[in-house]
């Protein structure tokens, strides 16, 4: 029989305040491979985690200008090449008419990059984890706050990294077990 | 340590310019500068006085802008009881201030260049309905009533806001506060209107047969833009001189940055809905105004307005960064400032040529700088005079606390 | 610190925005709370009620559909009947919800979080009503995906100079970017319900739903940038609708309709209508739902002010238009506002100044903009007048150029259930939205408490500190 390994360790907070400096203390340990969990984004923190700007603005852009490109190129092709009609006796490349539709092709490709986009970066959805096998985790949705640091780190080591975490302050650290 | 490092107040002394501090002295060579500014634009400009009034009025709808926009802004502040804007309020009202000089800049249009710059209605051929039908408004004499009550607005406003702050440096009693924000939804009511008579009297009727109800929207739109960019450097300006060095932050050019380009993309609606409606729709009385922008060497400034008042600072302003470092946004507000010139020269101007041969023809004249010269020392006399003569920023503003320190998201 | 004059407006500090200083579990419960309870009695009796309009909908569009567009009261010259009155009705009521979700967000107004839920959700609904007018009225419905840009049997493309096309690129966009941004802002409260849920089947419900959200930091930081991103697109967007709504009238040469103010007036209109049904919606709903610590008299001041502020924009652009017409000398733009007044659709002109410029003056006073049935009266003739309003539009069809074509417009009975239909299925969708899901953002309200703020602590004056301190200095001075 398999043994289950260990995912990493689980450490609950009670406050935005106290899990502040405790994000800011794993950090300057040097750990690279863990978290935190929190019910609403907790101002400042990926600072205190000392986390990079996300990316996805340029996905934005990009999606952007992808919209409005094609948007202003069908339009062009229905109206100028495939079916010219004339319409209140205007050119059949009429570029005012066609900036509507442009702006809003440009604005919904955006938006999907934005969407889309954060829902790739972030991996979402992903249903299985091994912190949903917590009993105590799912109030992260609620009133707590959690650090997870996971056993693959290098500096993962179990009796001292809890040593850590209950210096900064955690209320309950427990091991979670891999699925 | 907290990444969070608490900014303290700024103090009397820290914001206020040493006595003799090189900003100080700028109040009389500027004026002197503007006084000739003027006087040689008036000479240079030719004997029929024409070419001078029109480069007077764009320069004059553009400096107007400064005062209006300014206006605008702290009113905005006082009626919202806005807090990230406290650190900036001052200098937005020392620019609120040039609004009475701004009122007297106007009299010499209303009492002297009329007959040059409104031709078609100030001596209407009679058989010219369409300006015979307007003349209850369109004529000399209601033109100055309602300048004199537009002016006379914008002088009691701004003497009271300002004075009011001034209160607010000695004592800070917070029933200055309540006042100025009590009268500030009335302050919005006399700006929208104010400012929609102002740009359809001075502009709009430059072509008595043209209308557009949107007109003094643009108007709005493009001078809220203009000051949002002379805000920025300004702020600049001050930091460079010393004054405010750890106050003023990235944030706070953020946050100017992000009206600037919502004003870029606002005013760029209201000039594309203008300008597609009346192509749309196609009548010859409407779309005549922009056939005159579209012949005689004028389809180039078109162009060019839409690369410099839209295209460029569209996409230029959009990045976080640009707005957050004073070089890069400092380009991005010259940007600006241009544009909006370019922009009042483009509803002017044409209609010059327009008058006389009926064809816009593209022109450019040394009055037209000078001109521009010439009120901007003025006006700038006053900023820098009040600069200097108060400190640069509010004293007791009761939402100093939020101004300082704060983060965007 | 001087003493607070005004509690709810004071001039140093903020008003606490959320009542009775609650902690994140509080404000889990009084959300979460009342969406568990399985007694609901006054949930069917509303829901049945509305479900029982939706079916008068359903029949008169079927009606429609067998019949032709006849049964409605268009004529000659008046083309255009309530279709496109309510059409534009709908659409304009559901910017309120976007102007509060993501206008509001980009001016940093922390109060939104605890009513943009409930009006992202109002604007999605309203939309769907608004979508089905277009579709119906075409006449011929079995050829109705002539209106989207793709290959058919006619080898037709779609008029793309057409303002109405332009609609349905507009509102489609503006329906799927208010669905994600609603919906993206779900994903934490789905993740909250999931994780108190006791039934294994709303728990899979949820859990689906939440995309397996951990309130991972990680993933937090992607989220807010995606969110103010939404929300900066969002912006332009919802100017952009109802802007190309307004073209439908406004790239004609119709007096009256012809008139370059028309974009920007009809999405001030356009929140001031849908502001007037947030506060319809929310002054019941909050009493009923035991929410009036979250949606509090702040809140409701705070839309009140931007329904005086919008209704002054449309009393501008009315003066404009009427300055104009004058200014214009153009004897039939003169003629079709002074016949909008005296002609025979007057009393409809009537009702709309009443309660399009004299009601919302009520807001300048500050006792009358805090008293919750004056606002929930004052509510409902605002949407009474903005419905005239399109209505007063579109009847300037009815006395055009040659008098010998004028009509009068009457509606039929399938006009009337049409309308009052629609409203069944905003209403039936409102419901079921009350009924499921959390009807105010809860990590959004979390994250604005003052115990939210990493460093708040004594003495602070920085920043969003001041909340802290002044939350507690009002809660203590009253």
């Amino acid at each position: 029989m398999a043994e289950k390994k260990v995912f990493g360790l689980l450490a609950e907070f009670d406050s935005a305040q106290s899990i502040y400096p405790a994000c800011e203390a794993v950090r300057d340990e040097g750990f690279k491979h863990w978290d935190a969990h929190v019910p609403f984004p907790v101002h400042g923190l990926d600072r205190a985690m000392g986390l990079g700007p996300s990316k996805v603005p340029w996905i934005v852009l990009g999606m952007g200008l992808l919209g409005a490109t094609l948007g202003f190129t069908l339009e062009w092709w229905t109206m100028v090449v495939e079916y010219p009609t004339p319409i209140a006796g205007k050119p059949f490349f009429s570029w005012p008419a066609f900036v509507p539709v442009t702006f809003e092709l440009g604005v919904l490709f955006a938006s999907l990059g934005a969407v889309f986009g954060m829902f790739g970066i972030n991996r979402m959805p992903t249903f299985h984890h091994p912190l949903f096998s917590s009993e105590r985790f799912g109030a992260f949705s609620d009133d707590k706050f959690f650090i997870s640091i996971e056993a693959r780190d290098p500096l993962f080591d179990e009796r001292k990294t809890k040593k850590l975490l209950k210096k900064l302050g955690a209320t309950h650290i427990e091991e979670v077990m891999e699925e | 340590m907290s990444s969070h490092a608490h900014a303290h107040m700024p103090t009397a002394a820290e914001a206020t310019l040493d006595k003799g501090h090189v900003l100080r002295k700028l109040p009389v060579p500027l004026a002197v500068l503007g006084v000739a500014g003027i006087a040689l634009a008036f000479v240079t400009a030719g004997d029929d006085h024409t070419q001078f009034w029109f480069s007077y009025l764009t320069a004059y709808m553009f400096w107007l802008s400064a005062g209006l926009g300014a206006l605008f802004f702290v009113l905005i502040h006082h009626g919202t009881r806005a807090g990230w804007s406290a650190l900036v309020r001052r200098v937005a009202e020392n620019w609120m201030i040039t609004l009475p000089l701004l009122f007297l800049l106007g009299l010499p249009i209303v009492l002297g260049g009329l007959e040059s710059l409104y031709t078609p209605w100030v001596n209407p051929k009679p058989d010219d309905i369409m300006v015979v039908e307007k003349q209850a408004w369109l004529n000399p004499t209601s033109f100055l009533i309602a300048f004199l009550i537009c002016g006379g607005l914008w002088t009691a406003f701004s003497l009271y806001l300002y004075r009011g702050s001034r209160k607010q440096d000695a004592s800070g009693d917070p029933a200055i506060a309540d006042r100025l924000r009590w009268w500030a939804p009335l302050g919005y009511v006399t700006f929208g209107l104010t400012i929609t008579v102002a740009a359809v009297n001075f502009m709009m009727s430059l072509d008595p047969h043209w209308y557009s109800t949107i007109f003094g929207v643009y108007y709005f739109g493009g001078t809220f833009m203009f000051f949002m960019a002379i805000l920025s450097l300004s702020m600049m300006g001050i930091q460079r001189a010393g004054l405010l060095k750890e106050h003023v932050t990235a944030e706070h050019y953020q946050d100017i940055g992000k009206l600037a380009f919502a004003f870029v993309v606002f005013w760029s609606y209201i000039a594309f809905s203008q300008f597609m409606l009346i192509w749309y729709a196609n009548i010859p009385e409407e779309t005549l105004w922009f056939a005159h922008r579209a012949e005689g060497g004028w389809e180039w400034v078109t162009l060019l307005l839409a690369l410099l008042h839209f295209a460029v600072p569209f996409f230029f302003l959009m990045s976080r960064h640009i707005k957050r470092r004073k070089t890069t946004m400092a380009l991005g507000a010259i940007l600006l400032v241009v544009a909006h010139l370019i922009d009042m020269f483009w509803i002017i101007q044409p209609t010059m040529t327009q008058h006389v041969t009926g064809h816009s023809h593209f022109g450019l004249a040394l009055s037209d700088l000078l001109a521009v010269v010439g009120i901007g020392g003025l006006v700038c006399a006053v900023f820098f005079w009040r600069l200097g003569a108060a400190p640069v920023v509010v004293l007791n503003e009761p939402r100093m606390d939020e101004s300082v320190g704060f983060e965007n998201y | 610190m001087a003493m607070v004059k005004d509690a709810l407006d004071p001039v140093h500090g903020r008003a606490p925005l959320i009542l009775g200083n609650p902690s994140y579990k509080d404000i889990t419960e009084a959300v979460a709370r009342p969406i568990e309870l399985s007694n609901y009695r006054g949930w069917w009796v509303g829901f049945l009620v509305s479900a029982s309009l939706l079916g008068v909908l359903l029949v008169s569009i079927g009606y429609l559909f067998w019949e032709g567009t006849g049964i409605w009261g268009v004529n000659n010259p008046v083309g255009w009947g309530w279709a496109i009155v309510n059409f534009v009705f709908w659409v304009g009521i559901g910017h309120a919800g976007t102007l509060i979700s993501a206008v509001l967000f980009l001016f940093r107004q922390r109060w939104r979080t605890s009513i943009n839920r409930f009006a992202e959700a109002m604007t999605i609904f309203a939309v769907i009503c608004a979508l089905i007018f277009p579709g119906i009225h075409v006449g011929r419905v079995w050829v109705v995906y002539y209106m989207f840009p793709v290959p058919n049997q006619m080898d037709m493309w779609p008029n793309f100079m057409s303002p109405l096309l332009w609609d349905v690129f507009a509102v489609s966009t503006y329906f799927t970017v208010s669905l994600l941004f609603w919906y993206v802002g779900l994903i934490p409260d789905f993740a909250t319900m999931r994780d108190r849920s006791v039934s294994k089947v709303r728990k899979l419900v949820y859990a689906i739903f939440a995309l397996g959200w951990r309130g991972s930091m990680r993933a937090w930081v992607n989220y807010e940038r995606a969110y103010a991103l939404l929300a900066a697109i969002a912006t332009p967007l919802v100017l952009s609708v109802h802007s190309v709504v307004s073209f439908d009238f406004a790239v004609s040469f119709l007096p009256g309709w012809h008139t370059t103010i028309f974009p920007p007036y009809f999405v001030a209109g356009a929140i001031f209508s849908g502001f007037a049904m947030v506060l319809t919606l929310a002054i019941p709903a909050r009493k009923i739902f035991k929410l009036e610590h979250i949606i509090n008299e702040k809140h409701l001041e705070n839309m009140a002010k931007v329904i005086l502020l919008t209704g002054s924009l449309v009393g501008y652009a009315y003066a404009m238009e009427f300055f104009v017409a004058w200014y214009s000398g153009n004897p039939y733009e003169q003629f079709t506002f002074i016949n909008r007044a005296t002609g025979s659709f007057g009393w409809a002109y009537w009702i709309m100044v009443t309660c399009n410029v004299i009601t919302p003056q009520f807001f300048w006073f500050k006792k009358l903009r805090r008293n919750v049935t004056v606002l929930f009266i004052l509510s409902i003739f605002v949407n009474i007048g903005m419905w005239f309003e399109r209505f007063v539009i579109t009847m300037s069809l009815s006395a055009d150029n040659l008098p010998s074509s004028w009509d009068y417009f009457k509606p039929t009975f399938w006009d009337i259930s049409t309308l009052v239909g629609s409203f069944g299925l905003f209403f039936t969708l409102f419901f079921l939205f009350l009924r499921w899901i959390p009807m105010v953002a809860i990590s959004e309200v979390k994250g604005v408490l003052p115990q939210a703020n990493p460093h708040s602590h004594h003495g602070s004056v920085s920043g969003e500190d001041a909340y802290v301190d002044s939350a507690k200095e009002v809660l203590a001075h009253g």
